[in-house]
């Protein structure tokens, strides 16, 4: 099934970036998505079963792709919107919606990876779709960060590939053969843990290229600030969640031996690491964009806060995952709306939003109490169980500590967004409200919708999914 | 028999300025002088009488016969083939290696007498890199040692046994570090130009500025008796020692022959290093003979 | 035999500190690609055909030519002569990599291991800890892609340490993943020459707040 999507993939990639018309690119997108959200009810059917040799449909696998699935609607029907704003070149336009494709079949193909290698070469594989991405602009600014981004995430995905032959050195010696997750988890226990701490540490500091997490965080923070709208909106939320995927996979290896507590604790370093950095950095951000980049770490770092809790924690890292790809998603297409009002990102340009467009107003009030985990959100829950578990297991200074960072986080995100609803200053007072499109931001109330809907009442599928993938931590 | 060693090791000493100039000259398609021409001249060096500067002491007098003296002893302890040198006991490599530092100091010093800046200029830095290709000279001895527990020059080439191709990778770089540091005790490319002209980048030949008749010559032949000390235990490093006494005097000469003709050519194709690239360019080669222990490591096992 | 060719590529690491020319930065990767096919070949249990397709495709066709030979098209495209290392003195390169060579092989003298070739391994290590000194001292980003490669390099020798291998088809996303990672960076190499006066990585300061 996989080789099948991923050739349609290939095809319809192929397709948009040869023939370059409206009616092909339509048809074949169109045709993309299908594909996309057959494989991912088809996963949802066949949980737990292998494809392909190199794949299974687990369960952490079937909810980040649903999550692929649902951006990859939104994000298609925003770059079509984006586009059509900026200059009619169709040879940028085609090979944009072909990268878009290819990444999104990668993403894929590293969600459901078995193998670690096909693993590692889906992950590599993002990168190089991504980066034709953010040089989407053709701009100093987007070489830059795209030459950063591109060069980084190899060095750190070269890391990644040390460590996996570590583990395949740890495994070989428990006379595993090959590097199958569920043969080297099965057999995880009697492995050597000083290659368990090695390969760990190495896929940790590797994969947090990809996750934007303490170590190799720069270069996300970078990427996002000068990519497309849709396009930070795809990779701070889907393309973060296949790092967080690579180090949860490594974390499940280590969680079956005795180094687990010592995983924890560089995990909750990584994690307090991030959200000071990105609270320090935040107070003195200029762009929203790069705020909301920023934001994003900071939610990685609790992401693996809650990893390193245990307990409830493995709960709530995976759920906070699912909403904040959602959260993030709404507010960096809605930013993309912000930018077509001011024709800039920068905080100090903007205003009076409330009055020139009324409805996305309303989207950016949401999406605030949304990334800042205020009480109706559903990432309320999801921090909430995620300080529990902490507390629970008696990190009460990296709690408070925690908590205080969360505290400035929210002041200063508020500031910014306030400033840009309702300051009416120079330069803002006298522009005129513009025309968009209501059913652009109606896509984006679907996706705070979700929040709140999952939040309040999670499905039973939803929450047996995350069981299903932290089952094997327990 | 040891005297033959030592003997021949004389004759190549005379031979290889000569060789060298040829090949140089032959190489940038000069007609060249004869092989003797050096000898020609340094003859004439030493017929003549010497000239000391009324500033100078008895150590400028000195120095250049101390410094030739050293040489010559240190030739003793080249071995030739199953042969012993002239002189020989352990660990004479140690004793070798600061013979020729003795001279080097007192030529050294016998620069700084003359107060002139240019020879203390050139004397710092060949003090500089003869310090550093120290390091270089002791690692590879030591290796060898440790690889066949001995500790003389003698007993260290006859037990070296060319078994695998560790080996064998081993004396290929002990022979290029061998070659590369007699190019710097003898001030040669890349890392001292003889042929320069400007006292601000010359080395060697800015130190012995003031020397002149008698012991410019000494020192000219004392330059040639280093070239075969090395060409010396760079012949022992290759040539087994079960041959036969008459292949080995053969081989011993082809190879004095070969390391003129190889530092010829290695002058005449290779630039010469700029003089801050120098201590990068000896450092590189006590790394390469880091590498060369780390084999020798390899194949005894005695780190475990 | 192998190890032999292991000391080489060592060697080859040392003169990479020494060297300033770019040229010699290239001439380096397409001998340490050779290099690693002759180790790879010789680390063969049984020659079977496929296996030996994609040895001599991975090391001396992509490792030893076509990526010197596209790196050599930007080196000249973009007039890259010398690249004087400016962060450090130049002989602090020569003494981190032979620490890193000693690093090496004494880390793998400390586990000696059974099913680790423990002479790749020291040989990787210091391939891997030269090619991320390489990064870090130099300012140029031509260079970094150098320092990428020599850690591919490392790498791959590291794999052939690792007693289990991965399956052709895995091996082939790998090595093709690298080749287009290395095809994408230079393509970007060219446009930040283009764009920019330098290559200099502090052209690509202005990103921040």
């Amino acid at each position: 099934m996989l080789v099948a999507y991923l050739l349609l993939a290939v095809v319809t990639s192929g397709a948009v970036f040869c023939f370059r018309n409206r009616t092909a690119t339509l048809l074949s997108i169109s045709l993309f998505l299908v594909g996309q959200t057959v494989l991912t009810v088809y996963a949802f059917c066949h949980l737990n079963e292998r494809d392909c040799t190199y794949f299974t449909f687990d369960s952490l696998g079937v909810i980040l792709s649903s999550v692929l699935t649902i951006l990859s609607f939104a994000t298609f029907y925003h770059s079509y919107l984006y586009l059509g704003r900026q200059s009619d070149n169709k040879r940028n336009k085609s090979i944009y919606y072909a990268a878009l494709i290819m990444l999104s079949a990668s993403l894929n193909g590293a969600y459901f990876a078995e193998h670690l290698g096909t693993l590692w070469s889906f992950i590599e594989a993002t990168t190089l779709c991504v980066a034709v991405l953010i040089y989407h602009d053709r701009t100093n600014h987007a070489l830059e960060a795209t030459w950063k981004y591109v060069f980084i995430c190899s060095i750190g995905l070269a890391v990644a590939l040390v460590a996996i032959l570590c583990i395949s050195i740890a495994s070989s010696k428990e006379g595993v053969s090959d590097l199958n997750l569920s043969t080297i988890i099965a057999h995880a226990q009697g492995m050597d843990t000083i290659w368990i701490k090695i390969t760990f540490i190495l896929a940790m500091a590797g994969f947090s290229a990809k996750m934007g997490l303490f170590p190799l965080y720069a270069v996300c923070v970078d990427a996002h600030t000068v990519a497309p709208a849709p396009i930070s909106a795809f990779i701070s939320t889907t393309l973060m969640n296949v790092g967080f995927l690579g180090i949860y996979r490594m974390y499940c290896i280590v969680a079956q031996t005795d180094a687990l507590p010592w995983a924890n604790k560089v995990l909750m370093i990584a994690g307090i690491f991030s959200m000071s950095l990105a609270a320090v950095q935040l107070l003195k951000v200029k762009h929203f964009k790069r705020m909301f980049a920023f934001s994003s770490m900071e939610h990685m770092g609790i992401v693996v806060l809650a990893l390193s809790a245990g307990g409830i924690g493995y709960y709530a890292a995976i759920f906070h995952i699912v909403l904040h790809s959602f959260a993030k998603a709404g507010l960096f297409y809605q930013i993309g709306q912000v930018c077509s009002v001011y024709h800039s990102y920068v905080i100090k340009e903007t205003g009076n939003y409330m009055k020139l467009n009324p409805l996305g107003s309303i989207v950016v009030i949401l999406t605030f109490i949304s990334v800042t985990a205020i009480p109706p959100s559903g990432l309320f829950i999801s921090e909430f169980m995620m300080f529990k578990s902490l507390f629970a297991g008696r990190h009460y200074f990296v709690a408070i500590v925690a908590l205080f960072l969360l505290t400035i986080i929210l002041y200063v995100i508020g500031k910014r967004l306030m400033h840009l609803l309702y300051y009416k200053g120079e330069g803002v007072a006298t522009l005129e409200p513009v025309k968009l499109n209501n059913y652009e931001t109606f896509s984006q109330f679907v996706l705070l919708g979700l929040i709140f809907y999952l939040g309040a009442n999670p499905p039973v599928f939803l929450t047996d999914l995350i069981t299903g993938a932290t089952a094997i931590l327990k | 028999m040891n005297v033959l060693g030592f003997v021949l090791a004389i004759i190549s000493s005379l031979l290889i300025p000569g060789i060298i100039t040829i090949t140089k000259a032959k190489m940038s398609g000069k007609k060249g002088p004869g092989v003797f021409q050096p000898l020609f001249d340094i003859a004439r060096l030493i017929r003549k009488g010497n000239v000391y500067s009324t500033t100078t002491s008895v150590i400028f007098q000195i120095g250049p016969i101390i410094y030739f003296a050293s040489v010559v002893v240190a030739l003793l302890f080249v071995p030739f083939g199953q042969y012993k040198g002239l002189l020989s006991f352990d660990a004479d490599f140690v004793f070798f290696a600061y013979l020729l530092g003795i001279g080097k100091f007192m030529m050294i010093i016998s620069a700084m007498d003359t107060g002139s800046g240019f020879e203390g200029m050139g004397a710092n830095r060949e003090a500089l890199y003869s310090m550093l290709v120290e390091p270089i000279f002791f690692i590879l001895m030591g290796s060898l040692a440790l690889l066949t527990h001995y500790s003389s020059f003698y007993d260290l080439f006859v037990h070296i046994h060319y078994d695998s191709y560790l080996t064998y990778l081993i004396a290929a770089l002990g022979v290029y570090l061998l070659l590369q540091i007699a190019m710097v005790e003898n001030s040669r490319l890349p890392i001292d130009d003889p042929k320069t002209h400007l006292e601000l980048t010359m080395i060697h030949e800015v130190m012995v500025l003031d020397n002149s008749g008698f012991d410019m010559g000494l020192i000219n032949l004392a330059t040639g008796l280093k070239f075969a000390l090395y060409g010396g235990l760079i012949a022992n490093f290759i040539f087994p020692v079960e041959w036969s006494l008459y292949a080995q005097i053969v081989v011993f000469i082809m190879v004095n022959l070969l390391f003129a003709v190889a530092v010829g050519l290695m002058e005449s194709f290779r630039a010469r290093n700029k003089l801050a690239k120098n201590p990068k360019w000896i450092l590189m080669l006590s790394s390469i003979s880091l590498i060369v222990f780390l084999c020798v490591i390899e194949i005894t096992q005695k780190l475990l | 035999m192998a190890f032999t060719l292991i000391i080489l590529l060592e060697l080859t690491l040392l003169y990479l500190a020494f060297t300033e020319r770019v040229k010699r930065f290239i001439f380096i990767l397409m001998v340490q690609g050779l290099l690693l096919f002759g180790i790879a070949y010789l680390h063969l249990k049984q020659v079977n055909t496929l296996e030996f397709t994609f040895i001599v495709t991975e090391t001396i066709l992509i490792k030893g030519l076509l990526v010197p030979i596209f790196l050599n098209r930007l080196r000249k495209k973009n007039n890259l002569e010398r690249l004087a290392h400016s962060k450090l003195p130049s002989f602090v390169s020569i003494l981190a990599i032979s620490a890193a060579i000693a690093f090496g092989f004494l880390l793998s003298e400390k586990i000696h291991d059974n099913d680790l070739q423990s002479k790749f391994f020291s040989a990787s290590i210091a391939a891997i800890i030269t090619g991320i000194y390489f990064v870090i001292i130099h300012r140029n980003i031509f260079t970094h892609v150098i320092g990428y490669l020599i850690i591919q390099n490392g790498v791959f020798l590291l794999s052939l340490a690792v007693g289990n291998e991965f399956p052709l088809i895995v091996n082939t996303a790998i090595l093709l993943d690298i080749f287009v990672g290395v095809l994408v960076l230079g393509i970007f190499v060219n446009r930040v020459g283009e764009r920019f006066e330098e290559m200099h990585i502090d052209e690509l300061a202005q990103l921040k707040d």
